[in-house]
């Protein structure tokens, strides 16, 4: 044989081995549920109790953990799901879930949620229907969180204000007064339909009840969008409140230099963190004029490609309920979707973190009051449509009425449209 | 057996041998990927159904519905037409570092610096040298009392776009002077030499020694350019992810945005079609400007 013939002997025999060591190890594959989280890599020891929970029934079946941030998360799970490799339990913020629920790629587990009424019963059903679509449950709640009002007490001190305000005309009011230099007297966070309530309060629909049309372009939303845009040209309203989404206006408010913040609740650690002047003495937490709240929970989800679904809800209980939700909520700070759970966490927190305990009561009242949370398939299209035109007109470029035409206009062709 | 006794059969064997690999990960990564992308756009697709024929309805949404895709299309041709500033401004710095002025080594250094660091870091950066409240530049300008108050760069849907470019011009300008003042180094001193005895004054010999000769610099430099406006995808979504409203959102981050944002992957992928052909436009027009043989590799015998 030449030593041609040897280099080609070569590479054909390192194929085959190749070929023969990939055919193994699919035959060898394990039973497997691969479980991806939302940026909570720290919670490794309360994940472990999970898995540990949960191998006591199912034994057989290993469970592999993923975890991605905020901004990569969505990109990866439909890198994934396009690749056929979906994780089978996803947990999931906001809205995001609709989209996929809608076109079909979400495990219906409302007959799961019947059959374990002992399960069901420990979840408050207000929040459980945030992850109804169509008639048919898809979600449960992992830890809960609501939108609120947050106040620099300082600011209030400095501008002669005693007390938070309860109306809408009151928070601009309020906001305007302590607003001069390098300060601004309110903000709120934009992204998820956080900045709702806004519009809420003065009774603005954003669709039809049927939600198939556009519901906005009213004389009264003309004129409130055009009082928010006043108030951001004069400083009231801080402009990062349309153009931050979550370090930016966070950030903002940790420097001290904001009157009040409308944000979720996990927003409070994060700026504590940033502002050594955070504490209950300096600023307080309550609930936005009329009550209205965003919710922006995270849920457990699972995948319609799931292989063992029954193993799947089994974990999904085991992380939701219980121990494993007391785990949840101490590991992360939250309050979760158990009734029961919450009353432990509550005592648990007074004892070792009193300072999130105003925060966290704000989020388990006035649940009939929630809002930015449509039940509708395109809610990030038409969030997408939506927004811009309102972005363009709170920040000047547009005249309210005009920028509300052409929202109208774009909400209803993705409405319309295939 | 007999056909591979022949020398040269053997030989075309082998060197099909040593081409393969890369050929096959051109295949799998590029050409596959192009051609499904192509079949996408004229589909109906989402990875929880099975796909349907749309025919060119993605295109007709694109074009007469879609006013975000013009916005993003203007965008990315302004972003592309910000090159020239970059090139001028570099082969500027080039000639001033190319005179035999004192500690140049440094000066070459300290420009080109700007091309290593990561693109995001470079978008971390400018955004807060752009900030309102307690950005660099406002406190300059507030500072000389050019303004009063400070300026939302970033937040302004009429700014917000040159100040990107801005960022990405500082980024890419270290990186075009190098390839410029390589271009000027290849010069022959005795043509300035010539010319001067000829009695050609400075801009004569910029004109007609300098600029036709670093012509190839040049063009490399134009190629680039265009390349950074349908690629700049990190700065862009650093610094403003788009907005404000899509005031800085380039064909690339409206893609990204379609896919992974709306989970519109049929949509993107024929924005992603657009894309390509728009491109690949202007690398032909590129390509014929410069002569028709740009990429050509001489291979004298």
């Amino acid at each position: 044989m030449n030593r041609y013939g040897k280099l080609l002997g070569l590479v054909l025999t390192c194929s085959a081995i190749m070929l023969f060591m990939t055919a193994t190890a699919g035959m060898a594959e394990e039973k497997k549920l691969t479980v991806l989280t939302w940026n909570i890599p720290y919670f490794e020891e309360g994940f472990n109790q999970w898995v540990t929970a949960f191998n006591k029934i199912h034994p057989d079946i290993t469970i592999e953990r993923l975890d991605k941030k905020g901004s990569e998360w969505s990109t990866f799970y439909q890198t994934q799901v396009v690749a056929g490799t979906a994780p089978d339990i996803i947990d999931v913020q906001g809205g995001l879930w609709l989209e996929y629920a809608s076109k079909g790629g979400l495990l219906d587990i409302t007959d799961y949620l019947e059959r374990d009424k002992d399960y069901t019963e420990r979840i408050y059903p207000e929040i459980l229907k945030s992850w109804v679509f169509e008639g048919r449950n898809y979600g449960v709640p992992m830890y809960i969180s609501k939108t609120l009002l947050f106040y620099n007490k300082l600011m209030f001190k400095e501008a002669g204000l005693s007390a938070p305000p309860t109306t809408f005309d009151e928070l601009l009011s309020f906001a305007a007064k302590m607003s001069g230099g390098e300060k601004t007297g309110f903000m709120t966070l934009n992204f998820d339909w956080l900045y709702w309530p806004l519009f809420a309060v003065n009774g603005v629909e954003l669709l039809t009840p049927d939600l198939k049309k556009a519901a906005f372009n009213t004389p009264e939303a003309i004129a409130l969008v055009e009082t928010l845009a006043k108030a951001t040209a004069s400083g009231a309203i801080n402009k990062i409140s349309w153009t931050g989404r979550w370090v930016e206006p966070n950030g903002t408010f940790a420097s001290g230099t904001v009157g009040m913040l409308q944000a979720h609740a996990p927003a409070f650690l994060w700026f504590k963190s940033k502002g050594d002047w955070v504490n209950e003495e300096t600023v307080g937490a309550t609930h936005m004029p009329g009550g209205f709240s965003t919710p922006n929970s995270h849920s457990m989800l699972i995948s319609k490609s799931v292989k063992y679904p029954d193993a799947a809800w089994d974990f999904v209980k085991i992380a939701t309920s219980g121990a494993g939700a007391k785990a949840l909520g101490t590991g992360t700070n939250n309050l979760t979707g158990d009734k029961l759970v919450n009353e432990e966490l509550f005592a648990y927190f007074e004892k070792e973190i009193p300072v999130v305990i105003p925060v966290l009561k704000t989020q388990l009242e006035h649940l009939d009051k929630l809002c930015g949370n449509w039940p509708a398939a395109k809610d990030a299209e038409i969030k997408n449509a939506f927004y811009p035109e309102l972005q363009s007109a709170l920040l000047g470029q547009k005249s309210a009425e005009d920028a509300l035409a052409d929202a109208e206009k774009k909400v209803n062709r993705v409405l319309q449209k295939r | 057996m007999l056909l591979f006794k022949r020398k040269k059969t053997r030989e075309t064997l082998l060197i099909a041998f040593f081409l393969a690999p890369s050929l096959i990960i051109f295949v799998l990564y590029r050409i596959i990927p192009l051609v499904w992308n192509g079949v996408l756009s004229f589909e109906f697709w989402s990875p929880y159904k099975p796909a349907e024929f749309a025919g060119l309805y993605h295109y007709q949404e694109m074009l007469f519905y879609d006013d975000v895709f013009w916005e993003v299309l203007l965008n990315t041709i302004l972003f592309m037409l910000s090159a020239p500033l970059g090139i001028v401004l570099a082969l500027a710095i080039a000639l001033l570092v190319n005179a035999p002025i004192k500690g140049r080594n440094i000066y070459r250094t300290i420009v080109f610096m700007s091309y290593p660091v990561m693109t995001v870091a470079v978008g971390i950066i400018w955004q807060w040298l752009y900030n309102e409240k307690v950005g660099l530049i406002n406190y300059i300008l507030i500072s000389l009392g050019i303004i009063e108050e400070g300026i939302p760069f970033l937040e302004s849907f009429n700014l917000a776009l040159p100040c990107v470019i801005v960022a990405s011009i500082w980024q890419v300008v270290g990186f075009y002077m190098i390839v410029l003042l390589t271009g000027l180094q290849n010069i022959p001193p005795s043509l300035y030499e010539s010319a001067a005895i000829d009695g050609a004054n400075s801009w004569q010999r910029f004109k007609r020694i300098t600029l036709p000769l670093i012509r190839p610099s040049i063009f490399i430099c134009i190629v680039i350019g265009i390349i950074n406006s349908f690629t700049n995808f990190d700065l862009v979504f650093v610094m403003t992810q788009g907005g404000p409203g899509h005031a800085t959102d380039l064909l690339i981050t409206y893609i990204y945005e379609a896919a992974f944002t709306l989970s519109k992957f049929d949509y993107a992928a024929a924005l992603t079609v657009v894309n390509f052909v728009f491109f690949l436009g202007l690398a032909l027009l590129a390509n014929k400007l410069s002569g028709g043989e740009a990429g050509a590799v001489e291979t004298g015998d």
